[in-house]
């Protein structure tokens, strides 16, 4: 019985749960654009053939796209979070434990020998095939960095089954493929480190396993040392690490149309303000440094300008009434009437996880930390999200400046008129 | 997370200044506090696997002598294998559609209630059963 672990990710993930409910959309080249439509986040295999190249810009696909029958959609983050939490459900049914990566990747410890990893590698892959309807490749193996490589190795070999456990196969194999494979096509090893390790002979994988650690840490960081040590199966890279202690909560966003007035701008900073309190309160978490940011268009005529404060919070709070209020304050410190906006963003930092002694100041009307945040969410969660809100925040009706989905999908699984529609 | 689920509200606090529903009088402990658990939840009831279940509309009114009409909406668990009677969501053309799984002259087809199963189209290796229909919540 051997400890591993296993890097399970979706293909293609925004493609492939667009598909789920569309089934005319297999075997077609299918792209997913960013927010507002502006580049391509996520293609299929079909569109990945065609040349199509991630972080392209709309404009410049669109035209050879539709000349080969391509599918555009806009980012359905209703959906994608959905499938999401579906998938990272079933992957903790097979794991000692589960280090959710990203939307689509996640870290799962295993148990077993050789043949019961790569049976289990199978078994995951089934089950979230069955039970979510997207495909995932398995790595296993004794490290992070080495179930990446793996997952990699699963990825681009058509005949192991989106499946790679490395306790099974052939460390000769093994030696071969890390000898081709560049060394920047690793976990955590970035263009400017790969450059930098090309000047010193060190272009594979295998080379940067057969460097030095302690002289890789000396010229680079202890991050990139753990990769050397993980590359030779020694597990050095915490759990949890990145989540344990989040650092902000950001709501930043670019905008369809640009925003010229102080009553526009007013309006974003107090939705942006709530969503960012609905993730204080959902996270449990207490922020005790608000900045407001904004940005404007970098191609206008003029500079561009990315205007942002930072003010200091009364007390440690959640309260969406407040952060609504002082972000709104603070923006009209910042903004120039008539200039054009094309971002703007609201960060929540110094987060702790509980209110702490807040200081009730004389003039402050008692019990001003209302349970409006609770209130706000209960609402929200039994008539939706756009039922109830501050200000202007909770229009049904969305503000010109929201997020441009012109080619979204509907809300499959989130909202109830959007459900997918069966023919009798 | 998931779209189908509500928060499961704590009860109030006695003397809580709840959100409209909070029921616990202010003065007197409600004599039901020990016996109260909740009230019935249809997400508990109706869905075995909340990573599987799926909930769909149907349009057309080809399955309606199986009771499942137009505009009703249904509950589809992808995880359950089907069998024979089984009502299924089948991909066909492209497209997610409602069928009875029925055995026919040895054969599996995919049958509706509007033709006869003679002409129901057979289960083959290329089509893909999408999920089986648990529930159909019918509109009275």
């Amino acid at each position: 019985m051997a400890e591993r672990i296993a890097l399970v990710d979706v293909n293609n993930f925004y493609v492939s749960c667009e598909r789920v409910f569309d089934p005319s959309l297999d075997g077609r080249p299918v792209v997913v654009l960013s927010n507002n439509d502006g580049c391509v986040v996520a293609r299929s295999q079909e569109a990945k053939d065609l040349g199509i190249t991630t972080g392209a810009p709309f404009f410049q696909v669109k035209q050879f796209g539709q000349s080969h029958g391509m599918v555009v959609r806009s980012s359905n983050y209703e959906l994608y979070g959905d499938m999401s939490a579906r998938v990272m459900e079933v992957l903790s049914r097979f794991g000692t434990w589960q280090e959710v990566y990203s939307i689509d990747e996640s870290f799962l410890g295993v148990q077993g020998n050789p043949e019961q990893l790569g049976e289990l590698a199978s078994r995951i892959r089934k089950a979230v095939a069955l039970n979510v309807g997207v495909p995932v490749c398995v790595g296993v193996a004794p490290t992070k960095t080495l179930a990446k490589f793996a997952n990699h190795v699963a990825k681009r070999n058509a005949h192991l089954d989106g499946v790679c456990s490395m306790d099974s196969m052939d460390p000769q194999l093994v030696e071969r493929i890390q000898s081709r494979v560049p060394v920047t096509d690793l976990w955590g090893v970035g263009a400017r480190t790969g450059t930098k390790l090309a000047g010193m002979g060190v272009s594979t994988i295998a080379d940067l396993k057969a460097a030095d650690a302690t002289e890789i840490r000396k010229r680079f960081s202890v991050v990139l040392q753990r990769t050397v040590l993980e590359l030779n199966s020694i597990a050095c890279i915490p759990h949890n690490e990145e989540r344990a202690d989040k650092q902000q909560i950001m709501y930043s966003r670019s905008f369809s149309s640009p925003v010229t007035t102080i009553e526009g701008m007013v309006e974003v900073m107090s939705v942006y303000a709530q969503r960012g309190a609905a993730r204080l309160l959902s996270d449990g978490l207490w922020a005790t440094l608000l900045t407001v940011t904004a940005g404007t268009n970098r191609f206008s005529s003029g500079e561009a300008s990315f205007p942002s404060l930072t003010i200091k919070l009364p007390s440690p709070t959640q309260d969406p009434i407040l952060l609504a209020r002082l972000a709104v304050a603070a923006m009209r410190e910042i903004m120039h009437q008539g200039a054009s906006y094309v971002r703007g963003g609201v960060v929540l930092s110094g987060l702790q996880p509980e209110a702490g002694q807040a200081m009730l100041g004389v003039f402050d009307e008692g019990g001003a930390e209302t349970h409006v945040g609770d209130v706000l969410g209960a609402v929200k969660a039994r008539f939706g999200n756009k039922s109830i809100g501050l200000g202007s925040g909770g229009l049904a009706v969305e503000p010109d400046w929201s997020m441009k989905r012109e080619f979204s999908s509907p809300k499959f699984t989130t909202e109830w008129a959007d459900i997918p529609i069966v023919r009798a | 997370m998931f779209g189908m689920d509500l928060p499961r509200q704590p009860l109030p606090k006695p003397g809580s200044h709840g959100p409209v529903g909070a029921v616990e009088a202010v003065g007197f402990p409600s004599p039901a506090r020990d016996y109260y658990t909740g009230g019935i939840d249809l997400n508990r009831l109706l869905i075995q696997d909340r990573t599987s279940t799926f909930l769909m509309r149907v349009t057309g009114n080809s399955m309606a002598s199986s009771g499942i009409s137009h505009g009703d909406e249904i509950v589809v668990d992808r995880a359950l294998s089907p069998r024979d009677g089984s009502v299924v969501i089948a991909v066909h053309a492209g497209e997610l559609v409602i069928r009875r799984l029925m055995s026919h002259s040895g054969a599996m087809v995919l049958s509706s209630d509007e033709e006869p199963v003679e002409q129901s189209e057979p289960l083959t290796e290329a089509t893909t059963i999408w999920g089986v229909v648990t529930r159909c919540l019918h509109h009275v």
